[in-house]
């Protein structure tokens, strides 16, 4: 009889821990960052049992959002911009951003305050692929194919054809066959088709996850330049679900071009 | 329930970041940041959609005649992380609101501030933009 009432009560404490982690993860539907679990940002990095790092959690940052020179850090002028790129991106103003018309974001923009997420597939052995998934950016994924080759001649798109692989516990993801539609900023930074990036992300610590980005475009640029931006961990958060278009005041109706 | 009407155009240098508060989508085609009003009404509608939530209210003006000005939100998504539902405002609560008033002229505004009735103030705009 006691041992039936131990393991009743040892049943019911797993449960109700298991309830207090589920929801200080946000898991029951998470509401936002009142409910974040206190959580050591400068922790361990998380690995997977075979020691690959560990990229989950919902992440913000990593990435240019406003103006790529100031956010990367770049002295005025510094970015090498070719001349017609350069009269490009001061003939362009913030209503004419793509992503104002719920346009995806491309390489390397990221979006803001809304949480995105890295996901490793499968986890059980080494991950084919990779997948960025976004709440903001208008809610769209991306796709990393894991030690795979480019096609020879991709078909240009807003996020390319991303190949991925780990140097160390760096991932780093090597992308061609933008299209050049996409702005890396509000501000206009513009490229072109020939457009090649390179990402090393390394998660630093557990809620610091740095991006040192090489943007390499002959096209719009007179040299490769390189920057990092870094994506904080919020804990806790989860992405809800954005559909830009639902009520979008230009979007399909005002005939993106 | 008495409402009355208070308009005030209140200069840049207070809300020069205002561009900052937009959404999505482009802040300084829609609305002016150098043009801010301030509104007391009564909620009429609520609209709880992407890329921003609106609501709607109705403002008494000093000659009795009622003008509907729409005030338009930051995203479902971003108002819930700064302690919005859907529920937040009902048709028919008493608000005084302040916002980014439309450069089309019409009675549309984008929101900066929301003060309930029982004192209660809410942000309405993003902490940053996308």
């Amino acid at each position: 009889m006691n041992r039936l009432l131990l393991v009743a009560v040892s049943a019911l404490t797993v449960v109700i821990v298991a309830g207090t982690v589920a929801a200080q993860d946000g898991r029951g539907g998470g509401r936002g960052r009142g409910n974040a679990p206190r959580v050591a940002l400068d922790g361990p990095v998380p690995r997977f049992p075979d020691g690959t790092v560990d990229l989950g959690g919902a992440w913000t940052g990593g990435g240019p959002v406003q103006d790529m020179e100031v956010q990367g850090k770049f002295k005025p002028g510094e970015i090498p911009l070719l001349p017609a790129a350069r009269k490009l991106m001061e003939s362009r103003t913030p209503e004419d951003d793509p992503h104002a018309y719920c346009m995806p974001m491309g390489v390397p923009r990221q979006a803001g305050n809304y949480p995105w997420r890295f996901v490793q597939y499968p986890t059980h052995r080494k991950a084919t692929h990779i997948f960025v998934l976004w709440e903001g950016n208008i809610h769209s994924f991306r796709q990393i194919f894991m030690d795979a080759m480019h096609p020879a001649d991709p078909d240009p798109t807003w996020f390319g054809h991303s190949v991925g692989k780990w140097e160390g516990d760096t991932l780093v993801i090597d992308t061609v066959g933008f299209n050049d539609k996409f702005w890396f900023d509000r501000r206009g930074h513009p490229h072109t088709e020939q457009l090649h990036t390179i990402e090393r992300w390394t998660r630093k610590d557990f809620g610091h996850l740095d991006n040192q980005v090489t943007i390499d475009d002959p096209g719009a640029y007179s040299r490769p330049f390189t920057t990092t931006y870094t994506a904080t961990l919020q804990p806790g958060e989860e992405i809800m679900e954005y559909i830009c278009n639902e009520n979008n005041d230009y979007g399909v109706a005002g005939g993106f071009r | 329930m008495r409402v009355t009407i208070g308009i005030f155009i209140i200069g840049v240098a207070l809300f020069a970041s205002g561009a900052r508060l937009a959404g999505h989508h482009a802040f300084s085609s829609e609305y002016d940041e150098n043009k801010v009003v301030t509104l007391k009404g009564t909620v009429t509608k609520i609209e709880w959609m992407n890329p921003h939530a609106k609501f709607f209210i109705d403002v008494v003006n000093p000659d009795k005649s009622v003008t509907s000005w729409e005030f338009e939100l930051a995203s479902p998504n971003s108002l819930t992380r700064e302690g919005w539902d859907r529920h937040t405002l009902t048709v028919g609560d008493a608000l005084t609101v302040s916002g980014f008033a439309a450069k089309s002229g019409k009675n549309m505004a984008s929101t900066r501030s929301v003060t309930t009735a029982d004192g209660k103030a809410l942000f309405g705009g993003t902490q940053g933009v996308q």
